[in-house]
């Protein structure tokens, strides 16, 4: 007899009790679609709609801007809000491309690579084995499903066959994963419509759906060359099968022209030790590394950010949550733009300035409300204080006073804003340059330059500081390099001066090459006496030759060059009038949507309810009754230790009841609402039952940890 | 080695209170191979060589002597142990922790948490850590003109849940009012006054030696029953109403801002607590007035459901989708709708808008199982299906790896409402569970009785010959069991009977004649929840009773007169 018999029976899933309270069928059905309610408005109308109360055609506009709402009060003009949606479109569009080329270029090593790898090899040339493309990942992990499909694409579209990707959860067993291979390789090209097509209009005896003789049809009605069947997480899948799995693909392989794909998360060493010797026997293999996330977001980053044609751009602190992200985290390169994505949504959604970004005719702005928001500006501030200060009281008033005035001021400014921006990212590149022939060992990405130059501090930067004598030193041969290299920097800049003299000077002693500058070590001398029984080092000249004096001159123009202009563009963009209208930097949208923290909301939502509940009664106690039960009981449970005794909970939750209420309330009333709470606590995992002692509770979660 | 050995004995002088199991747990390993005594041979004077850091009580033995007698005396009661101190104290012992048994202070100073503990003790005047003799000084102090009053309060607050709770609530109320200002603070708190970091306060909770929780157990407070808890709630006056509702208005301005995330490609997660069934509700009808198409689809999925599978979801979507198209066999893979799904999107004319699929509590335990969260991510990839989930747990994101976190591409939001979890949870189910009752639900006594009578006469006997195994067994335990777990309320469920012997005396008393017959009558019970059955450690299927004893013997006595 045996047991697990009856634990079939026995194990029948528990009905829930039939409630005895009224309730709707929609509560209870487990899916079902929407149906608006017969009569009346939602209830979820009205909030919404006191908002917009000017605007007439709400519905109609409402569905135009895809959820943007009037802001300012709601007295925004229809127009900006249109115009604002359509430049969030319209910018984010452009970066959408950068980002795409960015991508399509990272993978486009990996992809040739393995794509002329799925051509060329074949079961001849691989022994008679599976030929194997084992692929690792690392944190990259969606660059994995670009790849495969782009391959799929290139293999589609030649005619040559296709890409059948394998998740673990697909297979659960031999069967199950036979199926799914065949189904997903036929509809790959035939369409759903077309496996159903392909099972039926068979002639002779029906074959079953994992039944490889099907694929085998399949291929040769379609001639397909090239089967590849990516597993895309190959850790997950159970040594086992997948032993299964490719023997039969083995026996197969004169048939069907399988190519194995493995998407390997850890390494091929920890991947290959937990199959089965008779498994990797049956493969051979070539191993593809895909580029790291981390070198592709900050290529992300830099296109986003420094593009010629900018028009807004995120700042300090949200480059800096951005890249923490990144690297605390593993994040793939789609999840990161995605994240920028949404710092552009948010400044288009909610900052009725971002309309000055399209462009507006000023006839279309709402100029009272539109002023009175920019008079509301810290920059706005900053700036008329500036102008106090250089005595130009006139032209503050009139920004105060006047609007029309005002607006002209913001539109020159925004403009004018922006060109620095763009003229602060030039600089941040060309530093970024240089460091590429400064730095010996570790490169600083741009992300790292970019946050200083954000914050107003890289032109002081021990960055930039080190950047400059090292470039002092250079030779003539390094810094014709760097040079060359160098993006131009604006009109009139002593730059290209500097490199016309360079050049003629190193024409003129081409014999004597390279030259070195008074700054180099090899020029200097280190002169060693010995002064009572002390060494002394003293470091002199060594003398120069005349042309490396000459050179000297001109490495010292350069470097002041480079400093004036470092100094003129590498201001704060925080101090810029108007920056609030292309520079986003609030952290909090951001990192809140991204990074959320559930724990921390419950815990507080239950430690300080009317953090959440805009209380107008001011508890006079920690705890007192006109809290939510839960809370109430939260409370009490952070007071108590390891080992939980309900009667004693019950007891003091009661009291709390009791104390407040003046003894008029009714005790099992309030038993209900403790069976409401302790239900939530254990609905939390935060209290098991306890076997030590009757009727307690063992505590499993502590706050803050 | 003298220590060491006194250390054994001690261990093994406890109290009879602890479970033998802790006591095995807590002696220091190198003894018995040390010096080769049977522990429980060790000299009766092994406690006087035996000295505690004062700070230090150790776990085990005042837990043993934390009964209530102790409590009322306050701490001062010199105990069996105590005294003994006092008589044999040799100079040495009465130091600081640092004069205590090396071995054992050697192995305190290994754990970081007893570390952490003395660093706490050492900090702060030394006793007052300790929650009873905090709590004296603070009732001394609160109560100084009524000394007499309480002394009676504490006892009373110990004893008035067995006696008088219940009844007479208003004549007793006003003493225990004077006696106990703060309703929570009269337990004894094991919490020290003052902010601890949440670390400092864990190890707090968890030292050794906190075990004291009253003895008191929830025998005399009767239970809610569904029915009494439903009206009981429906009696009660919230006084946040208004504040909730707010709340939800808060909510609802954001509508606008979800839809254009919707719009750009996101997915969106509530989280915090409450039931956030409403607000997805009110998002939902909100959705509806403000879609640019006719009648936009929209799915509502309530993941509490029990027995909610992925495939219905997935074959509801489709229904949305496809409304009369839809394929008269849809297949049983879930994968496979989900493919047919994404097929049918992808031919779906581009005016026709997207479909929009709410999830309410997606980390409810019906759709909590990885293969499941595996599929929704699936599903929240495909494009131009705009998914919104909520979450009701604190560390639901657990669930999601970075690969399902990046397909299923979540914005999240604080959705904090308050509102109970009316419908996601069966409360009085999950408290009675909680309890160890989980047998109440089913009408406790009188179901199992009308369940019964209903049941063939053979089911009858079958269900008399279980009770009286199970009774006897318990009387067995009782016996045996020295620690007397005296109100005979330990839990009924873990009393059972192996399903073999079972099958063997119902055999014997032609009942069943075969196993199938037998399993078809216990199916019968398993039904109405009559019976329990679980795996004991060695693999044997034991069958029990969800009622406690009293009941038992009354449905027993029942069947028999009947």
């Amino acid at each position: 007899m045996d047991s697990d018999g009856l634990g079939d029976v026995l194990d029948l899933s528990k009905d829930r009790s039939q409630n005895q309270e009224q309730r709707t069928d929609m509560k209870n059905k487990g899916v079902y679609i929407y149906q608006p309610a017969k009569s009346g408005k939602p209830s979820g109308e009205r909030p919404s709609k006191r908002r917009k109360v000017s605007s007439t055609n709400i519905t109609k506009e409402a569905s135009e801007t895809e959820g943007f709402v009037p802001l300012l009060n709601g007295d925004e003009n229809p127009e900006c809000v249109q115009l604002r949606y359509n430049t969030y479109k319209q910018l984010w569009a452009e970066q959408e491309d950068r980002i795409q080329v960015i991508l399509e270029d990272v993978d486009a090593g990996v992809l040739k690579d393995v794509s002329s790898f799925v051509r060329e090899t074949s079961p001849e040339t691989s022994n008679g084995c599976i030929p194997t493309a084992l692929v690792t990942v690392g944190s990259n992990v969606s660059s994995l499903s670009r790849l495969l499909s782009r391959l799929n694409d290139q293999l589609k579209s030649t005619n040559e066959g296709g890409v059948v990707v394998l998740e673990s959860g697909d297979a659960p067993n031999l069967k199950t994963s036979l199926k799914n291979i065949i189904r997903a390789a036929v509809t790959n090209t035939e369409g759903t419509d077309g496996y159903q097509r392909f099972l039926t209009d068979r002639t002779g005896p029906r074959i079953l759906g994992y039944d490889l003789d099907l694929l085998h049809d399949y291929v040769q009605r379609r001639g397909t060359k090239k089967l590849v069947l990516a597993l895309r997480d190959s850790e997950a899948f159970d040594p086992g099968l997948l032993t299964d799995l490719f023997s039969l693909f083995k026996s197969w392989l004169d048939r069907i022209p399988f190519t194995v794909l493995l998407g390997i998360s850890t390494s091929v060493e920890i991947f290959e030790g937990r199959l089965p010797r008779a498994c990797v026997a049956m493969l051979q293999g070539q191993h593809f590394e895909v580029q790291e996330a981390g070198n592709c977001v900050d290529r992300i980053y830099e296109a986003l950010q420094t593009s010629s044609d900018g028009k807004m751009w995120v700042g300090r602190n949200i480059t800096s949550t951005l890249f923490e992200k990144a690297s605390d985290y593993f994040q793939t390169p789609e999840a990161f733009s995605r994240m920028v994505k949404y710092a552009c949504m948010s400044h288009f959604f909610a900052n009725p300035l971002a309309v000055l970004l399209g462009n507006p005719d000023p006839s279309i702005l709402n100029q009272n409300r539109f002023c009175e928001a920019i008079r509301n500006l810290p920059s706005f501030r900053m700036f008329c204080e500036d102008l106090l200060e250089v005595g130009s009281a006139n032209e503050a008033r009139s920004m105060i006073e006047d609007d029309d005035y005002l607006l002209r001021a913001a539109f020159d400014h925004v403009n004018a804003g922006q060109e620095i921006m763009r003229r602060i990212f030039s600089a941040v590149l060309l530093i970024h340059t240089c460091l590429q022939h400064t730095q010996a060992s570790k490169k600083t990405p741009v992300s790292d330059i970019s946050v200083r130059a954000l914050s107003g501090e890289l032109s002081e930067s021990p960055l930039v500081e080190d950047m400059l004598t090292t470039l002092k030193t250079l030779d003539s041969e390094k810094l014709g390099d760097v040079l060359i290299t160098l993006p131009t920097l604006a009109e009139g800049s002593p730059l290209t001066d500097i490199q016309a003299d360079l050049k003629t000077l190193l024409e003129t002693n081409s014999d004597s090459l390279p030259l070195r500058s008074e700054y180099n070590v090899n020029s200097s001398v280190v002169k060693t006496t010995v002064v009572q029984q002390r060494v002394l080092l003293t470091k002199g000249k060594a003398n120069l030759r005349e042309q490396d004096i000459e050179y000297t001159r001109i490495i010292d123009r350069l470097v002041s060059a480079l400093q004036v202009h470092f100094a003129e563009t590498l201001i704060r963009p925080q101090e810029l009038f108007m920056h609030e209208a292309f520079l986003f930097d609030l952290r909090n949208p951001l990192k809140e949507t991204f990074t959320p923290r559930p724990r921390f909301a419950i815990e507080r939502a239950l430690t300080s309810p009317f953090d959440y509940l805009m209380s107008t009664i001011t508890p006079d106690a920690k705890i007192s009754a006109k809290q939510p039960a839960a809370a109430i009981l939260y409370q009490l449970y952070l007071e108590s230790g390891a080992l939980v005794n309900v009667h004693d909970l019950w007891q003091a939750f009661y009291g709390v009841y009791q104390r407040d209420e003046n003894n008029k309330c009714d005790d099992r009333v309030v038993m209900a609402l403790f069976y409401g709470a302790l239900s939530d606590l254990k609905m939390f995992g935060m209290v098991k039952n306890s076997r030590k002692k009757t009727d307690h509770l063992a505590k499993s979660s502590w706050m803050g940890m | 080695m003298k220590r060491k050995l006194s250390d054994s004995g001690l261990e093994n002088d406890h109290p009879a209170g602890s479970t033998p199991k802790r006591a095995r747990t807590t002696q220091p390993q190198p003894n018995g191979a040390l010096n080769g005594h049977a522990p429980n041979q060790s000299p009766p004077n092994g406690n006087v060589t035996y000295e505690l850091p004062p700070s230090q009580s150790t776990p085990k033995k005042s837990n043993g002597i934390s009964t209530p007698s102790l409590k009322e005396s306050g701490l001062k009661t010199p105990t069996h142990k105590s005294k003994a101190r006092n008589l044999f104290a040799t100079p040495t012992k009465p130091k600081t922790p640092a004069a205590g048994t090396p071995s054992r202070l050697k192995k305190a100073d290994q754990s970081a948490k007893k570390k952490s503990a003395r660093v706490l003790f050492e900090q702060d005047e030394d006793a007052e850590w300790d929650g009873s003799e905090q709590l004296a000084a603070e009732i001394l102090q609160d109560d100084e003109p009524e000394p007499e009053k309480t002394t009676g309060s504490i006892v009373e607050s110990v004893e008035e849940g067995d006696a008088e709770k219940g009844k007479a609530k208003d004549a007793k109320a006003p003493k225990r009012r004077a006696g106990r200002p703060k309703g929570a603070k009269n337990k004894r708190s094991p919490t020290p006054e003052g902010e601890l970091p949440a670390h400092e306060r864990y190890f707090f909770q968890n030292r050794a030696g906190t075990g004291k929780t009253s003895n008191t157990t929830l025998n005399k407070v009767p239970l809610l029953t569904h029915e009494e808890y439903f009206e009981k709630l429906g009696q009660y006056v919230d006084p946040c109403k208004e504040e909730k509702e707010y709340l939800l208005s808060l909510h609802h301005r954001s509508f606008s801002q979800w839809q254009f995330e919707f719009e750009e490609g996101y997915n969106i997660c509530l989280f915090g607590y409450g039931s956030k069934r409403k607000l997805v509700q009110n998002f939902a009808d909100w959705l509806y007035h403000h879609s640019s198409t006719e009648n936009p689809p929209i799915v509502i999925v309530n993941g509490y459901t029990p027995g909610i599978s992925i495939r219905s979801i997935f074959a509801m979507i489709a229904t949305a989708l496809l409304g009369d198209d839809l394929p008269s066999k849809l297949g049983a893979q879930p994968t496979e709708v989900l493919e047919l799904l994404q097929s049918a999107l992808n031919n779906r004319p581009i005016e026709d808008g997207p479909i929009t699929v709410l999830i309410n509590s997606v980390d409810a335990p019906p759709l909590r199982r990885a293969a499941n969260q595996a599929l929704l991510a699936r599903l929240a990839a495909t494009p131009r299906i705009r998914l919104l989930v909520t979450a009701d747990t604190p560390n639901f994101t657990v669930m999601w790896d970075i690969s399902l976190r990046d397909q299923f591409n979540l914005v999240f939001h604080d959705g904090t409402t308050f509102t109970p979890f009316a419908v996601e949870a069966d409360v009085v189910e999950e408290v009675n569970s909680l309890l160890g009752r989980k047998g109440q639900r089913a009408g406790g006594k009188d179901g199992v009785g009308f369940v019964l009578k209903s049941l063939p006469e053979n089911a009858r006997n079958l269900y008399r010959l279980l009770l009286t195994e199970v009774i006897t067994i318990m009387d067995d335990g009782h016996q045996s069991d020295d620690e007397g777990g005296a109100d005979g309320n330990k839990s009924a469920e873990e009393h059972g009977i192996e399903f073999r012997l079972l099958y063997q005396k119902a055999t014997e008393e032609f009942i069943a004649s075969s196993e199938m017959m037998f399993r078809t009558l216990l199916k019968e019970f398993h039904d109405h929840q009559m019976i329990t059955s679980r795996m004991d450690p060695s693999g044997m299927e034991i069958l029990g009773i969800p009622l406690s004893r009293d009941e038992m013997e009354g449905v027993l006595e029942d069947l028999v007169l009947g």
